[in-house]
């Protein structure tokens, strides 16, 4: 019962550190864990298209196939690269009124490039993806005097994924805004193939 | 052996502390809402919450944790922005049994939609199959003004049909909006409200 005693009178000396020592502990394990979570889950937005769509194809997302808090208005198509293959090559022909949006995913989530249709010169859009030691490689062949036209991203992460979505603006239209995602063409860059840069 | 005994129970409960923050910011948050507010750089206008940050490079730790559990694909900064409304312009939290009419302004923007979803973000059965409407196929009146009504029965006009025992948010959805340049000035004024009318 002293001892005891003596333990309360010494102003906290006894479990102040432990208080602290836990709330330390839990600060870092959460931070930790917050920024480990976007490498470990399994069930992420690349996961799910992963399981459904294969690489360098537009394939359309079907019904339920989408992530929470989706516009049911928008149809949605992916184009999945692995930039280890070689650059991905995305064009489209768009016609100048419907709503088209598109956005460039790395492997863990972030979205690092994103645009409409309004981004299109003349109705066309020309995209090569690529890492930055392919871009050196495809600037190296660029002709001099010319400035290129294509648009060119370099992607953070060699995985990833392009989302493409398509505003049907009446109910009747969905099929519409389907086959406008199944127009674009999405592959690997056939000018730019390691086959092609070997020779 | 005090001191080793200390540090032990140190580490579990600031392992079991770290593991329960982050599953509160996570998990729990998807279904009740918390983890809405935890994402950081939210802009607040009326009864709308938007994380305009989230469809960038600078989205943060909490939002891409969210993100990566839930599989969700928010809205890229530049194709447009989405608000989400939890609770009705009095801050009273939206009731499955009342009806809501959403009216009022909105910001410039290409084209928007106002959709219904569950508080988890899945669409919701309905009869009518209708999830939203689009700023296309909306009813408006001479000026130009616009009235959605949400209400599980069916109403004259713009009907937005709900489940009539299913929680449910709403969602705005503004694209090519000019916004995304300076999201973070939007303003109530300048967003629709969303008003209580009668309840079951």
């Amino acid at each position: 019962m002293k001892r005891r005693d003596h333990r309360l009178d010494d102003g906290g000396y006894f479990f102040l550190p432990i208080f602290a020592g836990c709330l330390i502990v839990a600060g870092l394990v959460h931070i930790a864990t917050i920024f480990l979570l976007p490498r470990l889950a399994e069930k992420d937005a690349f996961a799910r298209i992963s399981a459904i769509a294969e690489p360098h194809k537009v394939v359309l997302l079907p019904d339920g196939a989408g992530g929470p808090f989706d516009d049911p208005a928008l149809a949605q198509g992916v184009c999945r690269f692995d930039l280890a293959q070689g650059p991905l090559r995305l064009r489209a022909t768009l016609a100048p009124d419907p709503l088209m949006l598109f956005s460039f995913h790395a492997r863990h989530g972030q979205i690092f490039y994103s645009m409409t249709d309004r981004s299109a010169t003349r109705g066309k859009l020309d995209v090569l993806l690529l890492t930055r030691e392919q871009l050196n490689v495809v600037e190296a062949s660029d002709p001099e005097d010319e400035l290129p036209q294509d648009l060119r991203i370099i992607a953070p992460t060699l995985e990833g994924f392009l989302l493409f979505r398509a505003l049907a603006e009446f109910p009747g239209e969905m099929g519409d805004a389907k086959a406008r995602i199944q127009s674009l063409t999405c592959g690997l860059d056939r000018d730019q193939s390691p086959e092609q840069a070997r020779r | 052996m005090l001191q080793i005994f200390k540090l032990i129970i140190i580490a579990l409960i600031g392992l079991g502390l770290g593991l329960r923050a982050t599953y509160y910011a996570v998990e729990r948050g998807q279904d009740e809402g918390f983890g809405d507010g935890l994402i950081f750089g939210s802009v607040k206008a009326g009864p709308w919450t938007g994380w305009p940050k989230s469809g960038s490079r600078d989205a943060d730790p909490y939002a891409r944790a969210l993100f990566a559990r839930n599989g969700e694909t928010p809205l890229g900064l530049t194709e447009g922005l989405s608000f989400l409304a939890r609770a009705d312009s009095g801050g009273k939290t939206i009731n499955p049994f009342c009806d809501y009419v959403v009216k009022g302004s909105i910001p410039a923007a290409r084209f928007w939609t106002l959709s219904a979803l569950s508080p988890e973000g899945r669409p919701l059965a309905t009869i009518s199959e209708r999830h939203g409407f689009t700023s296309s196929e909306l009813l408006r009146d001479t000026t130009g003004g616009f009235e959605i009504r949400v209400s599980a029965s069916a109403q004259p006009g713009n009907w937005l049909e709900i489940p009539s025992d299913q929680h449910f948010v709403l969602m705005l959805r503004l694209y090519d909006t000019a916004l995304s340049a300076n999201p973070f000035s939007v303003t109530a004024s300048a967003m629709p409200a969303i008003v209580r009318e009668g309840c079951q």
